[in-house]
């Protein structure tokens, strides 16, 4: 039933473990990767976007995450392709138009929806790369030992964990306020009415945890000191952080390349 | 000088509302063991946040009287020692998970890491912890995963991690069963001796194994403050505890070699107040 549950956590991670070489690698220079691929998505022209997108899927593949990636893209990229492709690739009034199949279409329209596809594409599967191959706790302990402050790694630890615990309870309160005659199925406007009975609980609740929460933290001396211990960070090493320098460098390379491009 | 001294502690969660602690006096001294004890809302947990220095807050503060501990009020120790100083584990488990950890390893990593300690200290304090409160099986799950009773072990093994003087505990083993409390009182009964151990409880049973020193609450009040055989035979304590446990009170006295021999154990207050009375009187306690 317990370890159900932390199944349940790994689901909504979409981690998947390996050990392969982009798992064994620094969280850092893989987050330092998907920012480079996000600026480059909106910087390079669809056809490298399409490449991108090619190659983190291949990889992603290649870790273990292949079943991630068809999934999350084909849900994401299909209905999207089909919208873009009515809206733009037929009914806007782009200009070229040819007739295919008896249907009307715009061949701007089109590669409209192609250059919109691709960074979508190119953005979503290097994002799926980072997710499928990055643990929390690695990137929290990795920003750990690379002196961000401690602050930034509870932002990116507590919602991850507390949001569970905190949809039971909304559960629960749901539960015990129908319990009392609380109309929670009845018309749109009895739910209407009773939103802030159902609200006002956990607001309540949300508030008096953080306020425990933040005794806890300063209990065990959250922030006590400027730099804390990490056991067992992620290795790093000279080739990675000079990757990820030249990752940074290009970055700004590219933006830059981008005004003379379009 | 007493490790803690409280002085004449009136204190209301809300300015001008109920005094939930109506003029408490009590001293604690450095590796005592005592037990505060009371009916629901006799304001236990609100003394133990006091006495771990959760209390007073801003928003929080005495109307009256203080609490200090080595001779300062907790807000003049700085806040790097705090910790060091008293560790609480409150009454509702999941509330004492930092948020910060995805193992139960690295939540009982969390505080001696926020120390900035060595990491050989680190990892010696964690063995340490996970081997008292019995969480080797339980150290790579997620601790939002683990039972209520799991979870109240991983925030003792929390506490004990910061190595501190004081350790209050809010009735540390109200989610256990009782084979699992008996292990973890074995192991917290052979801590350290200088440690200091406050605990805040409903029910006798985890009081009279842990504490030599026994403080009873009515409505903000320390009504009776003394040992076990004087607490029992208090009028208050039956009311508050009931029947079970006096009788299981008895057989505690009885194990310790306290009961007299050949008396049987006592079906009603009187009858374990008409066997402790004596007792009492004899060893010199009056009431
Ligand atoms: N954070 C809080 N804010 C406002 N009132 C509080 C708070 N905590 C406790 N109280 C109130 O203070 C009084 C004493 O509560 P306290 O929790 O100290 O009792 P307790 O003896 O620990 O009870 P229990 O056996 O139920 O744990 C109660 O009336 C309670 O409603
Ligand atoms: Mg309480």
């Amino acid at each position: 039933m317990a370890a159900a549950k932390d199944k349940d956590r790994e689901k909504t991670l979409l981690y998947v473990p390996g050990e392969g070489w982009l798992h064994r690698l620094n969280p850092l220079t893989r987050l330092t990767g998907l920012g480079l691929v996000a600026v480059a998505a909106f910087a390079l022209p669809p056809a490298a976007t399409i490449v991108i997108a090619l190659v983190a899927t291949l990889m992603g593949t290649v870790a273990g995450a292949g079943a991630v990636f068809l999934r999350r893209l084909t849900l994401t990229l299909g209905p999207l392709a089909l919208a873009l492709f009515v809206v733009h690739g037929m009914l806007m009034d782009h200009p070229n138009r040819f007739g295919f199949l008896g249907l009307d279409l715009s061949h701007d329209g089109l590669m409209y929806m192609v250059k919109i596809l691709g960074r979508i594409a190119a953005l979503l599967s290097g994002s799926l790369v980072f997710v499928t191959t990055t643990h929390p706790s690695a990137l929290l302990k990795a920003l750990d030992s690379h002196g961000f402050p401690p602050g930034v790694s509870y932002l990116i630890a507590s919602p991850l964990l507390l949001l569970e615990p905190f949809t039971q309870r909304a559960r629960a309160i749901r539960e015990a306020q129908m319990a009392r005659g609380l109309d929670l199925e009845g018309s749109f406007f009895a739910r209407i009415r009773a939103f802030p009975a159902l609200l006002l609980p956990l607001v309540t609740l949300a508030l008096a945890d953080i306020d425990h929460r933040a005794q806890v933290l300063d209990g065990r001396g959250f922030r006590a000191r400027p730099r804390r211990t990490v056991l067992d960070a992620p290795k790093d090493s000279p080739r990675q952080r000079l990757a990820r320098r030249v990752m940074l460098g290009l970055a700004p390379l590219l933006i830059v390349g981008a005004f003379f491009w379009h | 000088m007493a490790l803690i001294e409280i002085d004449n502690l009136h204190f209301s969660w809300t300015p001008g509302g109920p005094g939930v602690l109506a003029g408490i006096s009590l001293q604690i001294a450095a590796g005592e063991r005592i037990a505060i004890l009371g009916a629901n809302a006799s304001g236990k947990s609100t003394l133990a946040q006091w006495i771990a220095g959760w209390l007073p807050t801003a928003a929080a503060t005495a109307e009256t009287g203080g609490l200090t501990v080595q001779g300062k009020a907790y807000g003049d120790h700085d806040a790097a020692s705090r910790p060091g100083l008293a560790q609480f584990t409150g009454q509702v488990p999941m509330q004492q998970l930092s948020g910060f950890a995805f193992t139960v390893f690295d939540e009982i990593a969390f505080g001696p890491g926020n120390l900035g300690l060595p990491e050989a200290e680190i990892r010696a304090r964690i063995s340490d912890a996970i081997r008292i409160c019995n969480l080797e099986a339980l150290k790579d799950r997620d601790p939002f995963s683990l039972s209520g009773g799991e979870q109240q072990r991983l925030s003792i093994a929390a506490a004990l991690a910061m190595q501190p003087e004081i350790l209050v505990l809010d009735e540390p083993t109200s989610n256990f069963d009782p084979e699992s409390r008996d292990a973890l009182l074995d192991q917290i009964e052979r801590l350290p001796a200088g440690l200091t151990i406050v605990l805040a409880d409903a029910s006798l049973t985890t009081a009279l194994r842990l504490a030599a020193r026994f403080v009873l609450l009515d409505a903000g009040r320390i009504i009776f403050d003394g040992a076990a055989a004087a607490l029992l035979a208090h009028p208050r304590t039956a009311e508050i505890f009931g029947l079970p446990e006096i009788r299981l009170a008895a057989e505690y006295l009885q194990s310790a070699g306290l009961w007299p021999a050949g008396v049987p154990m006592p079906q009603s207050t009187g009858a374990a107040i008409s066997v402790l009375r004596p007792l009492l009187a004899a060893s010199g306690v009056s009431q």
